[in-house]
């Protein structure tokens, strides 16, 4: 019996919906406008992942021709990683645009992820990107919200309510087949979009997609789904609460643009506010006031590195560090490497420490604001968040490393410890040594550890459906037919 | 009458609640704005106070040698940043305003990125123009949607009609009211950000308020058409809210996207894959074709000969200049490409409002990918000059004592390309006009349709 009522209802809902030519219109315009997202992102996918593709070939081949010479000229030819764009980039590019793509990895020196989109473009990007995944977020709950807004108000106004209740139908009835039916009208938007974003997606992949992959996927539909449910729920709440239909449109408008124009910007610019970012000046000040303090290869008086000579002329019972059986500046070398890379990682992690500081408010505000709980945890299943941006450069910095401390063995361990003559041809090893340094390879977090990470994200959802069954059974027995 | 209309608006509590809310956000908007002037100005201070650190401790270690301490040697040249930019922060929290560079290749150096947090740029900025640009529309909208279908929907319309002498006037004079008090919001906004952010009185400013007055103009345009199409207040805030999605987010995220998929940069990755190899690879080369390249591109150098030490400074700066030279052609293509972008989104700013305010204030603030190219040029030019200088020195040996390395200070760019005002407020102008004509027609000609 309740749910025939509710199925009546919902019906109704979606009869009175399209009725209505307008909304053929808006539906029409959304599909366009998708269309042309799909189309534009596999373009650019395309171009991005081929050039990339192209490049990063192109760098491995430079380096495994390089002819027979010294080592550590090796270590600073070094190597470029360029960051892949994840399939699932094609339905959410979350911050994709936003940071960089290619990063350069040599001896000495941490470099910057360079190349970011934004870097290059005109103020146009902060307007926002064109994704599945935004039209979803942003335009499908306006589009509800505006449907919605009459589900019960407009009832109320033309007095069809009062019928509706003296009848026996029960406001949880009502809020429920009412909810339901903007669901199902929602579902003929979303279900094509998400079969687009499939498509788009599976075109993306080299082969069949992963299970990690098939998670992610199956993730981002339950939680969009999740989210229109929750959009409905609260179209239909606002709606029984207002006098008339006005009153309800434009309270659901001005909730749209609290909780996705104003908030998120809001919430961040507070964490921005409150703790400061260092200069990049005052960073790299900081890290070699760090680095003369440890030691610094590059001090000739240096007594870190004065202490280790004498500790090795010591061990192996030689006068001078040319009597060593190994390459003495190799490895000095390594030393340094070893303590710069420790105390740039170091730095980088309390960098890493300040931006979540400065995230954190914005993140709290998932409980206030479920779009951005919903954006969150798109962005880290789609792997276009800022963790999986940091694992990148992790990956990139360890390659780097070792490459460079690959480097600095094969000096100590290859090339004689005899100072040349000015004018003595350089010491060089066999270019084949050049193959046992692999290629790069980044791997892309598995979804076991992004969703964890994302785990506040995930409370918000529950705890925003939890209150919405609250607010349902209250308002059930709170709401009059006037 | 004037009078009356502008009491019984301002009385509402919707009108108090909307004005306040606006001028909040507008305040916390120039507090972001101070805070980022401050930081650009801490930026500053601290590259100037660490050149000289640096360059001091390198000469100090390195003595003997000054082409070694030119290898580490950073010379700083710093984009400044106009106060405007306070209102507009644009591209700059994106963009670094400060190049910190060595006279090795600059194409390894050029684009290296500042430290910023993407979740910020990601979700934007609270600036004056974030706060003009979206914000405003919505109070114009909420004050203006049902303005004359709510006297409609309530009846009082028929009265209205029937007392007025001169009912077009009347809906002007309703309208206009309502401008009056968003205007005198935005100029009072502007006034304390003045005040706030220490912003001359010049071209620039006023253009940057004309502009902005021209985008209010725009909105009440639009508002004044959709009230002349006799709907309801509901349809109206539907078609109103339709209205500013389309010109706010769909439109430039998808013209955005038009121009990443037109304007792919591939020529970045190739630059930066070119210039290694062109440097790296003439360590396994003879050093004789080399320097021949290198006195071909400054022949004013040939006299310093090829020294025939295994490895000499010359030699090394010829070849990091290789790497320069032979990634010149991708460097120049990725130039005209940036160019392109930023010369399209300018021509659809003219049809679309929303974009041409925020290019026009971006570009007014200094903030926009137009001065950053401006300044990537001026970096190329600083980076010439300072080679220009040093090269004789290194291949002479010069003293590293006789140097006096405090004089090198750090360089400031100002951006002082021309502003053509015509260009910059007559598009907004045009559609605020358009779009009151088209709504006065509709007025004028179903005016009695009650």
């Amino acid at each position: 019996m309740h749910l025939n009522t509710q199925r009546l209802l919902a019906r109704h809902v979606w009869h009175t919906v399209f009725r209505n030519r307008a909304v053929f219109w808006l539906f029409g315009l959304v599909g366009l406008v998708a269309g042309y997202a799909a189309w534009s992102g596999w373009t650019t996918f395309r171009q991005q992942k081929a050039s990339q593709h192209y490049y990063q070939q192109e760098a491995r081949r430079d380096w495994l021709s390089n002819p027979d010479k010294h080592p550590h000229r090796m270590a600073h030819y070094g190597h470029f990683a360029f960051r892949r764009p994840s399939p699932l980039s094609l339905f959410d590019p979350g911050m994709d645009r936003f940071l960089g793509n290619a990063i350069y990895l040599e001896a000495h020196k941490q470099n910057t992820v360079n190349f970011s989109e934004a870097g290059f473009s005109t103020g146009l990007m902060r307007f926002g990107d064109l994704s599945i995944a935004m039209l979803l977020q942003l335009l499908l709950p306006l589009l509800i919200f505006f449907l919605g807004a009459g589900s019960i108000a407009a009832d109320r106004e033309n007095g069809t309510l009062r019928l509706l209740l003296s009848q026996g139908v029960s406001w949880t009835n009502l809020l429920l087949g009412n909810s339901l039916g903007l669901f199902m009208v929602g579902l003929t938007l979303l279900a094509p979009l998400l079969v687009v974003a499939a498509v788009l997606w599976l075109m993306a992949q080299s082969g069949a997609p992963s299970v990690d992959e098939v998670i992610r996927f199956g993730l981002l539909i339950g939680f969009y789904g999740l989210y229109l449910a929750l959009c409905c729920v609260v179209a239909v709440l606002v709606s029984a609460w207002s006098r008339t239909t006005k009153t309800a449109l434009v309270s659901l408008i001005g909730l749209w643009l609290m909780t996705t124009i104003v908030l998120p910007r809001a919430s961040q610019a507070l964490g921005t506010y409150v703790y400061g970012l260092p200069s990049k000046t005052e960073f790299q000040t900081a890290i070699q006031a760090d680095i003369s303090k440890e030691g610094d290869s590059h001090n000739p008086d240096d007594p870190h590195y004065k202490s280790l000579k004498d500790s090795l002329i010591t061990a192996y019972g030689v006068k001078t560090t040319d009597e060593l059986p190994f390459n003495y500046s190799g490895y000095v070398m390594a030393e340094g490497e070893e303590i710069s890379a420790a105390i740039y990682n170091q730095h980088y992690n309390t960098l890493l420490e300040r931006f979540r500081q400065q995230n954190q408010f914005a993140r709290a505000t998932a409980f206030l604001n479920p779009y951005l709980a919903l954006k969150n945890l798109s962005m880290a299943l789609a792997g276009t968040d800022f963790l999986s941006y940091v694992d990148f450069q992790q990956q990139a910095e360890t390659y780097r490393y070792e490459l460079a401390q690959k480097m600095n063995e094969l000096q100590m361990h290859h090339i004689p410890n005899k100072k040349l003559g000015p004018t003595e041809k350089a010491y060089s090893i066999d270019r084949k040594y050049w193959q046992d340094v692999p290629d790069f390879t980044d791997r892309p977090l598995s979804v076991g550890q992004v969703l964890p990470a994302e785990w506040v994200s995930v409370v918000a959802f529950g705890a925003w459906l939890l209150l919405l069954t609250f607010l349902v059974h209250r308002a059930a027995h709170r709401l009059t037919a006037v | 009458m004037l009078n009356l209309l502008f009491r019984s608006f301002i009385r509402s509590m919707g009108v108090k609640i909307g004005l306040g809310f606006l001028f909040l956000a507008g305040l916390v908007s120039l507090l972001i704005g101070r805070q980022f002037l401050d930081r650009q100005a801490r930026n500053s201070r601290d590259v100037i106070a660490a050149q000289r650190v640096d360059l001091e401790r390198h000469a100090r270690f390195h003595p003997d040698e000054i082409g070694l301490v030119l290898y580490y040697a950073q010379f700083a040249l710093v984009n400044q940043t106009p106060a405007l930019a306070g209102l507009s922060i644009g591209q700059r929290d994106v963009n670094p305003s400060i190049q910190r560079v060595t006279i090795r290749g600059l194409e390894a150096q050029k684009y290296d990125a500042d430290l910023n947090n993407p979740t910020n740029l990601l979700l934007g900025n609270i600036d004056f123009s974030f706060v003009l640009i979206y914000l405003f529309p919505l109070l114009i909208i909420a004050f203006t949607y049902s303005a004359i279908s709510e006297e409609r929907e309530n009846g009082t319309w028929r009265m209205v009609a029937v007392q007025s002498r001169n009912l077009l006037g009347f809906i002007a004079q309703l309208f206009l009211v309502r401008l009056a008090v968003v205007l005198s919001l935005l100029l009072v906004l502007l006034g304390l950000a003045v005040v706030v952010l220490g912003i001359p009185l010049d071209g620039p400013f006023f253009l940057f308020a004309g502009t902005s007055v021209g985008y209010v103009l725009v909105w009440f345009g639009l508002c004044f058409w959709v009230a002349s199409l006799h709907r309801p207040s509901g349809t109206n805030a539907v078609l109103l809210i339709t209205i500013w999605l389309v010109l706010l987010l769909i439109l430039p995220a998808g013209i955005n996207q038009y121009m990443l998929s037109r304007y792919p940069l591939p020529e970045a990755l190739a630059t930066t894959v070119k210039q290694r190899k062109g440097y790296h690879e003439k360590w396994d080369m003879p050093k004789e074709p080399t320097v021949a390249k290198f006195y071909a591109h400054y022949p004013q150098f040939r006299p310093f000969g090829i020294p025939n030490t295994t490895f000499n400074w010359l030699w090394y700066y010829a070849m990091q200049q290789m790497g320069d030279d032979e990634s010149a052609r991708e460097s120049g293509e990725l130039r005209q490409k940036l160019q392109q972008r930023e010369a399209v989104s300018h021509a659809f700013g003219l049809l679309i409002p929303s974009l041409h305010a925020q290019l026009q204030l971006n570009e007014l603030a200094q903030s926009g990918l137009g001065n950053q190219l401006r300044f990537l040029d001026e970096t190329t030019r600083f980076h010439e000059r300072l080679r220009l200088y040093f090269y004789p020195k290194i291949f002479s040996n010069y003293p590293v004592k006789a140097e006096r390395w405090d004089r090198h200070t750090v360089k400031t760019f100002s951006d002082c390309s021309p502003i053509r005002a015509g260009y910059v407020l007559l598009p907004p102008m045009l559609f605020g006009l358009l779009f009151g004509g088209l709504g006065w027609l509709n007025f004028r000609r179903n005016l009695y349709v009650l």
